[in-house]
């Protein structure tokens, strides 16, 4: 059994959790921003991100600086995350 | 409230609704002229275990056009009444002939009323948290009263007074009364005023525990009438200084002649107007009682509500209380609560200008007597409720709009016809 990777198991929690309407995992590209431009995600998506991933991962986002650029796409999610673990 | 004398007469330019009856002001119209009931089985929440199975639920089919979520963004934030309003004010801003959104230079404020804006969206969260420990922060999102107001604002560019009014059911019709206000002082020059109110388990599982709710839909001024039935929509209306709506070229739909309300100051649930508030929205009209043609009535179907206003209407009409025709647009389509006012204000101007009242249904299944009080039922209430076809009255000119709310709070609009000219000037 293949395994799934981190950036696809972030994705699909994206699309999960946040509730996308017309939002596929795959349409979400490594390195797009998350919010703003890209994704468009807005910081009541942040609050709800940031409760999944600590959920879904065991990760624990120190303070906002770190949370700032952990969180500016899925790539960057994914170093953290496989830092982390 | 007493209108200044030389004040701005206001005019409606623009309405725009959504109810159970369907999406757009031409489905209001064609279901309430064709007296079809929006009452009936729903599916926004489980109600299986409530004593009643009923609400006029605003259908998903035909549903808004679709290029209403593209075009504003932050859809996925908004609660179903957020939605509602927005929904209902861009068809008012569209039909007033207005630019969506508005231009940033004019003085436009946003006079709103709800009972419970997003409350549905909470009752969501905390069912997901009371269950594993955990909601969607994003329910709670829009889960302020002031919600719909606010979004109806934010998405038509509105930076004048952005008020929302609560206060039961008469929040609807207050609205539009503070809105009448601002224009006639100058604050304003375009309002924004409506209301809007989606289905929710509080006020479900409230009303039905207060056994206010009718198990078949609401009978309001009917002998077997055994409570109220829900609704739920939005409703929005744009008012102008008459003479501003003439100079654009645009035409005006009807005159918000008047505005009134009163309080009973009695008990928290159970009414006794005078006929105070509907008193006051003449005087304020300038217009006396016998220049009323119809009134639209609260009538919610309850046993309480519908008598004490048949008192109120004693009070203020007299002997022509039996007579006046009332039409009852709750039977249709039930009781918006925080918005209902503003629904039958747009009923009541599509009466005024289609030349005809809207009927009840005129079918009238006898309550269990073993649950009638003949104390509140009273035999005697002989009015002229228009039911079965709608009632012909090309020659109607003016007409009265009432509220009456938990609190003991009333409210009551006068609407007068257009007519190519002002005809509230020639009776003041």
């Amino acid at each position: 059994m293949s395994e799934v990777t981190t950036p696809v198991r972030i994705k699909r929690l994206i699309v999960e959790s946040l509730n996308l309407e017309g939002m596929r995992p795959e349409m979400i590209e490594d390195e797009a921003p998350l919010f703003g431009e890209g994704l468009g995600l807005d910081s009541v998506d942040a609050l709800e991100l940031v409760v999944a991933l600590e959920k879904e991962f065991g990760i624990k986002i120190k303070s906002q600086e770190i949370g700032r650029e952990v969180f500016s796409s899925v790539s960057t999610l994914s170093q953290f995350i496989e830092g982390r673990t | 409230m007493q209108r200044e004398e030389g004040s701005r007469l206001v005019a409606v330019s623009g309405m725009g609704a959504v109810c159970g009856l369907g999406w757009g002001v031409d489905a209001l119209w064609e279901g309430l002229r064709a007296g079809r009931s929006g009452i009936g089985p729903f599916h926004r929440f489980d109600h299986s275990r409530h004593r009643t199975h009923l609400a006029a639920e605003v259908p998903e089919s035909p549903g808004p056009p679709a290029d209403l979520a593209r075009s504003l963004p932050g859809w996925r934030r908004l609660s179903i009444a957020d939605r509602f309003a927005l929904f209902a004010a861009r068809e008012a801003v569209e039909r007033a002939g207005l630019a969506f959104p508005l231009e940033a230079d004019e003085a436009v404020g946003v006079f709103f009323g709800s009972s419970t804006g997003g409350m549905f969206e909470s009752e969501l969260f905390f069912a997901d948290f009371l269950r594993d420990r955990r909601g969607r922060l994003s329910a709670l999102a829009s889960q302020q009263v002031n919600g719909p107001g606010d979004a109806v604002a934010r998405h038509l560019g509105v930076t004048g007074p952005v008020e929302t009014l609560s206060s039961a059911c008469a929040s609807g019709a207050l609205a539009l009364g503070a809105a009448l206000q601002a224009v006639r002082a100058g604050e304003v020059e375009i309002a924004i005023a409506g209301g809007s109110d989606s289905l929710c388990q509080l006020t479900y599982a409230g009303f039905n525990a207060l056994r206010s709710v009718d198990e078949v839909p609401c009978r309001p001024f009917r002998p077997g009438r055994a409570g109220m039935s829900f609704g739920e929509g939005a409703a929005v209306l744009v008012l102008e200084p008459l003479e501003r709506v003439l100079a654009r070229g645009a035409e005006p739909l009807a005159v918000l002649a008047g505005a009134g309300a009163s309080c009973d100051a009695h008990h928290m649930t159970a009414p006794d107007p005078s006929g105070a508030g509907a008193a006051a929205a003449l005087a304020d009209a300038s217009l006396p009682a016998d220049a009323i043609d119809f009134v639209n009535v609260h009538g919610t179907g309850t046993p309480l509500n519908d008598a004490a206003e048949w008192k109120a209407l004693q009070e203020v009409f007299g002997r022509r209380a039996a007579e006046i025709p009332l039409v009852a647009t709750k039977a249709l389509v039930g009781h918006l609560l925080g918005c209902s006012g503003s629904l039958e204000a747009v009923a009541t101007i599509l009466c005024l200008r289609h030349g005809e009242l809207h009927p009840a249904p005129g079918t009238d299944e006898l309550a269990d007597p073993e649950l009638v009080d003949p104390e509140l039922v009273d035999p005697d209430l002989t009015t002229a409720l228009v039911v079965d076809a709608p009632l012909p009255f090309p020659g109607a000119r003016a007409a009265v709009s009432t509220s009456l709310a938990f609190g003991g709070s009333n409210a009551a609009l006068v609407f007068s016809r257009w007519e190519g000219s002002p005809w509230t000037d020639r009776t003041a």
